[in-house]
């Protein structure tokens, strides 16, 4: 395909990701780096994030998210990256160029490579299938942050939340703030999926009770919302019969879940792992596409937003070398989820390499672990780490020191 | 000491660790502190059993602008009593554009020593 213009880096997505992927980019020593947004104006969901507890790896204090954003804007606007919002990438070809329709039309761009930081979405009510009718008054948890925090909207009375993610227990504390009576929060597992530190300041804080092994099972109401049918589940997670009761309420918030956006790393071609969602990639970042990177919520999701930008600050390190022509000699050595780990992140490793970092996350909450890296043939133990607990909200790291010359397992053994 | 009952169970939120602490309150009326693993543990678990700390965020709109809010944030925690009557403040400011971030919008809002800043820059 004729191009009509090249750039060395081309990192898709503004975020907390994207903007670290195009100062990594240009810190590795990559001319041309262009940074595109879907969105009016860059900084991603963070703009929306108005509580603090960002930056407290980054930048060593606690800010909020637009403070976040903008001061890695700040630190994007003054290298020379052409960034474009309003800018939607269309396609891209698995030779790496890119179909951009933005504000001054459709054109085609060729990339060195590809840095893919998209983020992710929120699941759902048809995702999730709850029963009943279709009034208004149901939101994601995320388009009710962005209709309070950006757009000034009261969104209703009296909530009720289901599923206890972060942003859900973020927005019962912000509704409480708003006059809004929330209710309370149902979780259907029998751990919050939230951070602790969630449950604390945001419902214990203003007596908002949490039910755990409890859903939603009806929506009720013509026009709006008029009520919800909460039940509680058995281990199967199957509503109990004769357990439920009708909450009144006009509204419904759902915090179920997020999934990334990988429909564009699809259309390239990119080879997605159904634990994570996200491409499977190799210590640099890079997935089966040779050239095209993928970071942050897209590759996997993250509790906290630096962590999302240090694998951007990476993932265009590593896009910035391979445009200018490095070509290491391929991942081969895999890893895997072993007991009780839903994945590790990298999930591929150029044999030979030592100091690889690896992102685990536990399938559910364990006390008094060690998590052990294995050899899967040798049965070797390459790194082994004691933690009090773990929990499946929280990523953790893990450190493998020595070379890696053949496939690896992590485990977690209570 | 260790039969005295549990006033409170808690994860310490300073850094990422998150040690579990316990709280107890022993005969002489001490607070002893258990399950963590640095010495900030002691201070925090305290703190936040007699006089709980907060810091609050919220938008406001901007009068003058196009993009219409801005976020804004205290300077620091303040005892967790003070939000309702602080959301109160704020929910009466009508600054008007450009706001910087880090801007004061209200210096010791009620006396706590804490200001509230603007936390996004809107021109």
């Amino acid at each position: 395909m004729e191009a009509n213009e090249t750039h060395d880096v081309v990192v898709i997505g503004g975020g907390p990701a994207g903007l670290a992927a195009a100062l990594g980019a240009r810190r590795a020593g990559a001319g041309k780096v262009l940074l595109v947004e879907r969105d009016r104006t860059l900084g991603g969901i963070l703009n929306q994030c108005v509580h603090d507890g960002f930056g407290l790896f980054l930048y060593n204090e606690a800010i909020s998210g637009p403070e976040y954003a903008e001061r890695l804007i700040d630190d994007v606007v003054r290298e020379p990256i052409k960034v474009e919002t309003g800018a939607m990438v269309l396609d891209i070809t698995p030779d790496r160029v890119l179909r951009i329709n933005s504000r001054s039309g459709y054109r085609l761009v060729r990339a060195g490579a590809v840095v893919l930081a998209m983020g992710c979405r929120e699941r759902t009510r048809e995702m999730i299938e709850i029963p009943g009718t279709r009034p208004a008054g149901v939101f994601t948890a995320g388009s009710a942050q962005n209709l309070v925090n950006l757009q000034n909207l009261r969104i209703g009375n009296e909530a009720v939340i289901l599923g206890s993610g972060d942003i859900g227990l973020i927005m019962a504390r912000r509704l409480v703030f708003e006059g809004v009576a929330v209710k309370g929060v149902f979780e259907i597992l029998s751990w919050a999926s939230g951070l602790e530190r969630n449950v604390r300041q945001c419902l214990m804080d203003f007596g908002i009770p949490l039910e755990l092994r409890s859903t939603v099972v009806e929506i009720r109401g013509r026009d709006r919302v008029e009520s919800v049918v909460v039940a509680k589940v058995d281990d199967k997670l199957m509503p109990i019969p004769g357990s439920e009761s009708v909450i009144p309420c006009d509204t419904l918030l759902l915090s179920v879940g997020l999934i990334p956006e990988n429909e564009l790393s699809k259309r390239a071609g990119v080879a997605l792992s159904p634990f994570t969602g996200g491409a499977v990639v190799d210590e640099r970042f890079m997935t089966s596409v040779s050239g095209v990177f993928s970071c942050g919520n897209v590759l996997h999701i993250h509790d906290v937003a630096d962590w999302a930008s240090f694998e951007g600050f990476a993932a265009g390190e590593s896009a910035a070398r391979y445009a200018a022509g490095e070509r290491p000699a391929g991942a081969t050595v895999r890893i895997t989820a072993g007991p009780n780990v839903k994945y590790a992140l990298p999930q591929l490793v150029t044999a030979g390499t030592a100091g690889v970092e690896w992102n685990f996350r536990v399938g559910r909450p364990l006390r008094n672990v060690q998590v052990v890296v294995k050899g899967k043939a040798t049965e070797k133990v390459y790194a082994r780490k004691k933690f009090g607990r773990l929990l499946p909200t929280e990523l953790q790291k893990i450190k493998v020191r020595p070379a890696v010359e053949e496939d690896l397992e992590v485990s977690c053994h209570e | 000491m260790s039969d005295c009952p549990v006033l409170d169970r808690l994860t310490c939120v300073l850094c990422p660790v998150g040690c579990e602490l316990q709280v107890r309150k022993d005969e002489s009326g001490e607070l002893d502190v258990q399950g963590n693993r640095c010495d900030k543990g002691l201070p925090f678990a305290v703190e936040e059993i007699l006089h709980p700390k907060r810091n609050l965020a919220t938008s406001i709109p901007v009068r003058g602008t196009a993009s219409k809010m801005v976020s804004v944030r205290l300077s620091g925690p303040v005892p967790r009593e003070m939000i309702f009557p602080i959301l109160a403040e704020i929910a009466r400011l009508r600054p008007e554009a450009p706001v910087r971030r880090g801007q004061v919008l209200i210096a010791d809002v009620l006396g706590t020593g804490v200001d509230v800043i603007a936390t996004r820059t809107v021109v």
